[in-house]
């Protein structure tokens, strides 16, 4: 056997019915090979970790586990990933979760593990984004990393992936030479390295993990089980010195990341949105409950108190002013998303008119069609 | 002792020719129908000697044997009865022979010996143009209208017996010429607000592009679509004919007039089978819903929760305008050209402005997945309706009326016929430069679309036809302008499916 200790680790991190804090348990008693022993039965323990080998049907499926997926063949699924194992004790291990409450007994990486010395913001946010939300997570994402602040979300569809996207686009913007300034994107997921999970950010996942860092509690091959996402939030939250909700609907898995950042003193912002939009109706709530609301990049610069050397403000805005009749359209649309027929109705124009100057504005980047609707893009983060 | 009548049996949408010969004999009694009668055909065994009997006619107690020519196709339906009826008495010499010779016979009978109207009796006069045709007074119109002055009715067999040995007058046709009993057509001026709706359905009917509508519940778009039919002029005699023959064979209600003269309405549930929407059946192959609305429209409402099959099944008489069914014994070709409305939901719950679907992406996504794909690239537009705000109910008035606006249709309509000798959403991608050519603003509008990666290649096309249509109804010249264009786009709402998106 030529296993080092982490593959033990590794493997029993795999093993049905093993929770964090069982996990946690038989690893601070027992050395992993030992607790590869103790598991098997082959030697004795006791607390919790008696508790749970009490049960007649977990010592059966763990003793399964074991045979299916044995330490080498996991270590060996480890070593082809290109994966570090990080074990808790480990000098590598994160040391924003070294004194959590519920630090994770070990982390699976991908990429560049110092990134976690640097300034961290984590950005987080519905799965059902409208497209104005999407393009505030994008624009923050991408004002973040290109003031060098490393953008932590949770690789999910919507404002996580958006606001990844953005750091991306900032991080690939400048040559190797330039770009050690820049922030990079960490992404912390549910599943194991290689159960990409959702399947169309293959691509983000990819490259999250070249660009930047992309963290996990899992082994490879674990799925993305439900009760596996709230455990990753509180690693989100618990690794960022700022969290920022962009968009939350009154229950959602940001707002279980923002009270996770809560319950450890963590700093929680929320970007506010109309009081009647049901896509605004959780972060506005965080904002009532105390949050510092986020208007723009600088925002949540001055909540990090950092003194970054590159101006924040990405570039100026190209974007050719919209003029005359542009000008009222876009007024009207940036008051709340409309269709067409809203358009024409509100500023009586008729249907041409209406589509023409909707046309200018999409075609110059002022707004984005969905479904029909128009919104306003990006207005406060430009 | 041997007679033979003329009738009719229909299939698909065509009427066949039946000889119905009837042979009496002395031997054992009995009554014998051969040549591939189906259940419905036998049974008229019983019905046309109850009749005989109760029209005080003489059943002899002899062998009767009648053989339905040509003898292996099967037959199906009741509208034999008569003839087998005719045939039998002249056989038996209670009617002159050469009277029969020169008629057709097509009704069913009833116990009491009166005519009863049959399902396809206009293909069935149609089929046999020679001779005149004897049906019952409730099919008179229905006759009337493919066989003019070719057609004697009757109420009872009685009567039929009476003309037939020259006892009597054959009975005059029902009174009342042409009562136009079809109900009023739903007019658009009931509609408030919906500009843009508006305007796809006036392209729709002026290019005959297919019409998709996409919204959330309650936004009108069943009362949009009702009101499509109104649009279309009144149908060509050719179209006519055809819609007829088809209402006719499948037994649907004609109008009181004989003659489906406007374009026909058709909205099956979404639970119809494959078989209720191209037609079919175990042997006369009946029309379907499709080509029902031969001439008309099609209105698919939940296009989604339609079964995937059946939906494909459209793909085909989409695009040749005709259905081809084929079984194993025989095949048929049924018309069915419509002009396809179809209405959806953008997504499970019903969507809304952005923010308010309550749906998670998969959910989403997978409704969108049985809308994509090869139909919805037959939809030339896709127009999204919004439910109407309390504000512009109040705001505005009712909208343009069906005439003001079926007048438009008709001019555009026309000026397409004459361009092409076709309709708008039949130009072929090669011609498109030819018959469309697009304005320097336009062309350039078009690139960046196609740039922007919003716009797929089929697409582009679809946009160049319903520009010129739209060209056609605001009574531009050759030239396709870039208002044209925009307008076009705008009614070609994008369905998001973020996932496609790709990484920054």
């Amino acid at each position: 056997m030529s296993c080092p200790p982490e593959a033990y680790v590794a493997a029993l991190a795999g093993f049905r019915n093993m929770s964090v804090h069982r996990l946690s348990a038989l690893l601070r008693h027992h050395a992993p090979e030992e607790a590869w022993a103790v598991v098997l039965g082959e030697q004795p323990t006791s607390g919790l970790v008696a508790q749970v080998l009490a049960k007649a049907e977990i010592r059966a499926s763990w003793r399964r586990c074991a045979t299916e997926r044995p330490p080498e063949q996991v270590w060996q699924r480890c070593l082809d990933l290109g994966l570090t194992v990080v074990p808790l004790g480990d000098p590598r291990f994160p040391a924003g979760l070294v004194n959590d409450r519920l630090p994770p007994p070990v982390l699976f990486a991908r990429g560049d593990l110092a990134l976690l010395a640097g300034r961290r913001v984590a950005i987080v946010g519905t799965r059902n984004a409208t497209s104005g939300g999407r393009e505030t997570a994008r624009r923050l994402g991408h004002g973040l990393a290109a003031a060098g602040v490393h953008v932590i979300s949770g690789l999910a569809r919507g404002i996580d992936g958006w606001a990844h996207r953005g750091a991306l686009a900032a991080a690939n913007a400048f040559d190797a030479c330039t770009a050690d300034g820049r922030g990079r994107p960490i992404g912390i997921v549910a599943s194991g390295h290689d159960v990409i999970y959702p399947r169309e950010h293959a691509d983000l996942w990819t490259a999250v993990g070249e660009v930047g860092l992309l963290l996990s509690e899992a082994p490879p091959g674990t799925a993305p089980e439900a009760h596996r996402f709230p455990l990753r939030n509180r690693i989100v939250a618990a690794l960022a010195e700022v969290v920022v909700v962009v968009e939350s609907r009154e229950r959602g898995g940001s707002l279980i990341t923002a009270g996770e950042a809560v319950d450890r003193s963590i700093p929680v912002m929320a970007v506010p949105g109309p009081v009647d939009r049901r896509s605004s109706a959780g972060t506005n709530r965080l904002i009532c409950d105390g949050a510092t609301p986020a208007l723009a990049v600088d925002d949540v610069l001055i909540a990090l108190s950092y003194q970054h050397g590159r101006s924040a403000v990405v570039a100026a805005d190209l974007r050719p002013r919209p003029r005359g009749s542009d000008l009222a359209v876009y007024r009207v649309v940036a008051e709340d998303a409309r269709t067409i027929d809203g358009v024409a109705l509100a500023l009586g124009l008729s249907l041409v008119d209406a589509a023409m100057c909707l046309a200018r504005l999409e075609s110059t980047g002022w707004i984005a069609q969905a479904d029909g609707w128009f919104e306003s893009v990006g207005s406060p983060f430009r | 002792m041997l007679a033979a009548v003329r009738s009719a049996t229909v299939f698909g949408v065509e009427g066949r020719p039946v000889t119905v010969e009837v042979h009496v004999s002395t031997g054992l009694p009995g009554f014998l129908i051969v040549g591939l009668p189906d259940e419905a055909c036998r049974e008229s065994r019983d019905r046309v000697r109850a009749a005989i009997l109760s029209s005080g006619l003489v059943w002899p107690s002899a062998k009767i044997i009648v053989n339905l020519a040509p003898s292996s196709q099967r037959k199906g339906g009741s509208g034999l009865d008569l003839a087998i009826a005719v045939g039998f008495l002249a056989a038996n010499g209670q009617v002159p022979v050469e009277t029969v010779e020169s008629l057709g016979f097509i009704a069913e009978l009833g116990l009491d010996g009166s005519l009863r109207a049959v399902a396809g009796v206009a293909p069935m006069v149609a089929a046999m143009p020679d001779s005149t045709s004897v049906v019952a007074l409730a099919s008179f119109r229905e006759a009337q209208g493919v066989a003019g002055d070719r057609v004697r009715v009757a109420g009872t067999l009685r009567e039929v017996v009476d003309a037939l040995n020259a006892e009597a007058p054959w009975p005059s046709p029902p009174e009342g010429e042409f009562v136009d009993d079809e109900p009023q057509l739903p007019d658009l001026a009931d509609v408030r607000g919906q500009p843009l709706a508006r305007l796809g359905l006036e392209v729709a009917a002026a290019g005959g592009h297919h019409l998709l509508l996409v919204g959330p519940p309650g936004s009108g778009k069943t009362m949009l679509a009702r009101r499509m039919t109104g649009l279309l002029p009144a149908l060509t005699p050719e179209i006519s004919l055809a819609a007829t023959m088809v209402h006719s064979a499948a037994g649907v209600r004609l109008p009181s007039g004989g003659m489906v003269r406007r374009p026909p309405f058709r909205a099956p549930h979404h639970s119809s089978s494959m078989v209720a929407l191209v037609g079919g059946g175990s042997v006369g192959l009946r029309p379907g819903e499709i080509s029902l609305a031969h001439g008309g429209v099609l209105f698919l409402d939940e296009l989604g929760e339609f079964a995937p099959a059946v939906l494909d099944g459209l793909r085909q008489p989409l695009e040749e305008g005709v259905i081809r069914l084929a079984r194993a014994r025989a095949s048929a070709a049924l018309p069915a050209k419509f002009l396809l409305v179809a209405a959806t939901n953008p997504c499970p719950c019903g969507g809304g402005p952005p923010g308010a679907c309550e749906c998670d992406e998969v959910a989403r996504l997978r409704y969108l997945r049985r809308l994509s794909g090869p139909l919805l690239d037959r939809f030339d537009l896709r127009v999204g309706v919004a439910r109407t705000t309390v504000d512009d109910l109040l705001a505005t008035g009712g909208g343009e009326a069906t005439s003001i606006v079926g007048a438009r249709v008709a001019a555009a309509r026309a000026k397409a016929i004459e361009r092409i000798g076709t309709l708008n959403a039949n130009i072929s991608p090669a011609r498109l430069d030819e018959l469309a050519p697009l304005h320097a603003d336009a062309r350039k509008r078009l690139r960046d679309e196609l740039e922007r990666d919003s716009l797929t290649g089929r697409g582009y096309h679809r946009i160049r036809r319903v520009a010129r249509t739209i060209a056609d109804l605001c009574d531009g010249g050759d030239l396709v302008l870039d208002e044209h264009v925009v307008l076009a786009l705008s009614l070609r709402v994008k369905l998001s499916v973020s996932s496609r998106e790709r990484v920054a």
